[in-house]
């Protein structure tokens, strides 16, 4: 069965000044298929947001990709721009984080869903109207509200209408970029469930972006770490957190603040992420790594299956099946 | 007006890589660094220099004293008189450079009155806001609606015309915008300052507050003096040609005034109408591009243009190599 | 809802207040002068009885609270005094002056904001490309150039070579074969107005591509330009509905502040093409020492300042929904 998504050693490098370049995302390859959840998990930096913009060819003139991504079979990068334009919202729809000015500020919220509705040929005129108002309805907003603009909306609410925007082209992929950051925690909550039913209802596949490990726990079947430009670790979120391979998943997830625990002791990760902008040698991790021993210094770590369907890239997996 | 500013890299690492780099910390060398990436401002600084250097040590450079007939009445360039002569037989090259000097130093000081005055009210109404503030900013916004041009040109006739009082009269209009930005940027410095010295002595001495209130200002200040300088030879040149400059004093635009009085247009006298405004747009254009790009560099702009005449590139399959990158 | 109500009326009692004091200005600035119209006065009969009587005709003998208080009421029913010099009401000799002014005006704007808009948008969308950057440079050119100089360059390299006059209102031999048609009475007119029209509108054009695409740069690195190239919409419709759109707010406002000021660059143009509008006759004014007229002059310019910037408050409130206080 062929997966409905499915991104193929993608990199992606940006022009900056004083340096040669930024090699953000470093041979990253994933698969989602129909109605699948994947989170994608990093912290900030580790070029999981520029891996989402990337599938839908969302990039700056300043950046330059290779690879492949493959919508149903066909390769939606492969003139660049051109091939991937008709794909846009129709097939794949994208989320922004809650704090972007994601919604333009001087247009009606409807009017802005009307907009995708008679781009894509789904409804013009009052139709669409009728049809935005109900699509607001469907993400828990009183479609008179949309006549609003997005200034007079809560932050909860604007997330719901983008949502329900990014819906309203029936797409079989939603990439979902840190939709809950910036959001309280109740209506983080609600932002979750309201994903979660309509993930379900319209049998969506999701792509969940986020640093937040919880989030990806209630939400998403399979994850994929992200570290330094590259997967380290992907797999099904119950492997992931009972069986990490990777140190830093396994760093990641005892450093997620456990609200049942008695001791407050939030473990963090000591040091920074290695720079993009140089070329590196040996495993990036190595530097703030609690296990790392000889092979790490100057030979990068392939991401190796080390289960069913779970997969890291860690030198430390290598030794263990070599002396197996 | 701003000018290019260069597209910055990938959202999320740009943050880190500004953080180690630029900072919020404004160094001396903050101002040097900001001239030198930006090709058109180091043009700018270039072509003022030039006019700085003939505004100091133009009287040696003269061929001929400018209070002499040296030639022919609207005589075209010749071997003896490079740019012509003007309609008194006074070598225009001599003219010129003369009227650099007086025009390069009635900008300069103008810009200096404006700045003075508009930082010191600008510091003032930052940094002690109250009753104060809302008094200057009141009487800033009344000087903002007096029209600029013909408030000088009623005060020029008024109170003679001179050069001090061009200088004092285009600074006095000026220092309004000035003292607003000003303001502005000492009432966000003031807050991370109070934070700080709160913390640290408990006590606040204005004295010392100041020495770190200035230096962040000081380049802003800066800034906003060099595009005033571009302003006050825009108005002092305007000001000479309707007569209101100093008879004494031959600035550039009393130059560009005396072709159009003495018929130079009907004369053919090309030479006498077209490079004494090529030279003060020159110097008024390296104001504008020094000016612009150190206002450029303190508001830098982090954003990613998403849109632009190219798309993003792509580039052939690297593929997955065994060895290390 | 309330809050964009108070906004409107907020701004327009600032703008009352403004106009108030801007009158008082006007008051003093033109009664502090050293000598009155009388003392300048220099005729056969004029002795100094008969000086002293003409000044308490003028009721220049009374205090200076008494005058503002006349002055004031003189306004209040229209009434801006008489000319020192042809002893006209001054309010219709402002008339002519101001409609040719206002003619010239509109050619020379709405040219340049036509263009201006043009060419900063293209110069924004394509950024870096030799569209933006040749647009840049010949923007700052114009910016930098000063007026008058660029009247003189247009009149003598240009004017002849297209047929149009140097200068005045009017051809002297319109009219001679008997009264001329409306359409040659107005295509005369308007040959006139064209170059000084055309020079006014090359400076304000560098201005105004500098400010689109400023604001065009800004727009363009949002947020919602990347969820409308997200939603699939192509690069000429962001840039039209989502860039332009936004972009509006800041370019209308500085357009309408700008305006305020423009004639400004008017009194310049004037000069140099003997242009019979307000600028002229405010330079006139001056030379005669006609104080009266000069602070009707004066006060019309101020109001229009103050009138422009109410305007822009009100365009920006029309165009933002964001705003409320």
């Amino acid at each position: 069965m062929t997966p409905l998504l499915q991104i193929e050693d993608l990199h992606v490098w940006f022009d900056i000044e004083d340096a040669p370049e930024l090699h953000a995302v470093q041979g990253v390859s994933m698969s989602l298929a129909a109605g699948e959840r994947l989170g994608l998990v990093g912290e900030s930096g580790c070029g999981k947001t520029t891996t989402a913009l990337a599938v839908l060819g969302l990039l700056p003139p300043t950046a330059s990709v290779s690879g492949k991504v493959r919508l149903e079979g066909t390769d939606l990068l492969a003139q660049g721009e051109e091939s991937v334009l008709p794909h846009r919202w129709v097939d794949i729809a994208i989320v922004f984080q809650g704090a972007m000015n994601a919604l333009n500020p001087v247009r009606t919220i409807g009017s802005q869903i009307v907009e995708a509705l008679e781009l894509h040929g789904r409804a013009t005129g009052s139709a669409a109207r009728a049809q935005s108002a109900n699509l607001l309805e469907s993400v828990g907003i009183p479609g008179s509200r949309a006549e609003r603009f997005p200034h007079e909306l809560s932050g909860g609410m604007r997330q719901r209408a983008a949502i329900a925007m990014a819906l309203s082209c029936d797409p079989k992929v939603l990439i979902a970029d840190e939709p809950t950051t910036a959001l309280d925690v109740m209506v983080q909550a609600q932002i979750l469930e309201l994903l979660d039913r309509l993930c379900r209802d319209f049998g969506l596949a999701l792509i969940l972006v986020t640093h937040d490990l919880p989030v990806v726990a209630q939400l998403c079947s399979q994850a994929a770490v992200m570290y330094a430009g590259e997967i380290v670790e992907n797999g099904r979120v119950d492997d992931l957190y009972h069986e990490p391979r990777h140190p830093y998943t396994r760093m990641l997830f005892a450093a997620t603040p456990d609200l049942s625990a008695r001791h407050g002791e939030i473990a963090s990760i000591p040091g920074a992420p290695p720079r993009l902008d140089r070329p590196l040698t040996g495993c990036p991790f190595k530097s703030r790594c609690d296990s790392a021993f000889e092979p790490c210094t100057a030979e990068r770590p392939r991401l190796n299956a080390v289960g069913a369907e779970h997969e890291a890239a860690c030198h430390l997996n290598d030794r263990a099946q070599a002396s197996a | 007006m701003t000018l290019d500013h260069p597209l910055p890299a990938a959202p999320e690492q740009l943050e880190e890589l500004s953080a180690e780099g630029l900072g919020e910390r404004r160094t001396p060398g903050f101002i040097r660094s900001a001239i030198l990436t930006q090709p058109a401002a180091l043009v700018g600084l270039a072509v003022l220099f030039f006019f700085v250097f003939i505004a100091i040590f133009g009287s040696y450079l003269e061929p001929y004293s400018i209070h002499d007939k040296t030639g022919p009445v609207y005589a075209p360039p010749s071997s003896a008189h490079w740019l012509g002569t003007d309609d008194g037989g006074v070598d225009m090259l001599s003219l010129l450079i003369a009227g650099t000097r007086v025009s390069m130093e009635v900008g300069f000081a103008a810009a200096l009155v404006a700045m003075l005055i508009g930082g010191a009210v600008g510091v003032i109404s930052g940094f002690v806001g109250g009753i104060i503030d809302v008094v200057l900013m009141r009487i800033t916004d009344i000087f903002l609606v007096i029209p600029d041009i013909p408030l000088m040109i009623v005060m020029a006739a008024i109170f003679g015309r001179s050069l001090k009082n061009i200088i004092i009269i285009i600074g006095i209009i000026y220092w309004t915008s000035t003292a607003r930005l000003i303001r502005a940027q000492v009432k966000s410095v003031r807050e991370r300052v109070y934070v700080k010295r709160a913390r640290s002595l408990g006590a606040t001495n204005n004295r010392l507050v100041f020495k770190h209130v200035l230096p962040q200002v000081a380049p802003l200040l800066i800034a906003n003096t060099v595009l005033t300088v571009a302003v006050a030879i825009f108005d002092e040149t305007a000001l000479s040609f309707l007569g209101l400059g100093d008879p004494s004093a031959i600035s550039l635009g009393k130059v560009i005034e005396n072709a159009f009085e003495r018929a130079a247009i009907s004369s053919g006298a090309w030479w006498a109408i077209v490079p004494p405004g090529i030279l003060v747009a020159l110097i008024i254009l390296s104001c504008s591009l020094i000016g612009g790009a150190l206002e450029d560099s303190l508001n830098p702009r982090l954003r990613v243009a998403h849109l632009g005449a190219r798309t993003f590139r792509l580039r052939p399959l690297v593929g997955r190599s065994p060895e290390a990158l | 809802m309330e809050g964009r109500a108070d906004y409107v009326v907020k701004r327009t009692l600032f703008a009352l207040l403004t106009a108030f004091v801007a009158v008082t200005i006007n008051f003093l600035l033109f009664r502090a002068l050293p000598g009155d119209a009388v003392s300048g006065l220099r005729c056969q009969h004029c002795t100094f009885q008969f000086k002293t009587a003409l000044r308490h005709d003028l009721g220049l003998d009374k205090s200076k609270w008494e005058q503002y208080k006349i002055y004031l009421k003189q306004l209040a029913h229209g009434n801006l005094g008489l000319s020192d010099v042809s002893h006209q009401p001054v309010r219709g000799l402002l008339w002519d002056p101001l409609k040719n002014t206002l003619l010239m005006l509109t050619l020379g704007t709405v040219f340049s904001i036509v263009f201006g808009l043009l060419t900063g948008v293209v110069a924004a969308w394509r950024r870096g490309t030799w569209v933006d950057k040749g647009s840049l440079w010949t923007s700052l050119a114009f910016y930098s150039m000063p007026t008058q100089w660029l009247g003189l360059m247009i009149v003598y390299f240009v004017a002849d070579r297209i047929g149009l006059p140097h200068g005045g209102i009017q051809s002297p031999d319109l009219g001679i074969l008997g009264n001329p048609s409306t359409y040659d009475y107005w295509k005369d007119r308007l040959e006139h107005m064209i170059l000084p029209a055309l020079t006014l509108g090359l400076v304000l054009y560098g201005e105004y591509t500098l400010i689109v695409r400023s604001a065009m740069l800004e727009t363009l690195g949002e947020d919602y330009v990347l969820t409308a190239r997200a939603k699939g919409l192509s690069n000429f419709a962001i840039v039209r509905k989502h860039g332009l759109r936004n972009a509006m707010l800041p370019i209308v406002t500085l357009i309408a502040l700008s305006l305020g000021f423009i004639v400004g660059g008017a009194i310049t143009v004037e000069y140099v093409f003997d242009y019979p509008g307000i600028g002229l006759a405010i330079v006139d004014a001056i030379d005669k020492r006609d104080y009266t007229f000069l602070q009707g002059a004066f006060l019309l310019l101020t109001i229009s300042v103050i009138l422009f910037n109410f305007l822009a408050d009100l365009l920006y409130f029309k165009l933002d929904p964001r705003v409320t206080t």
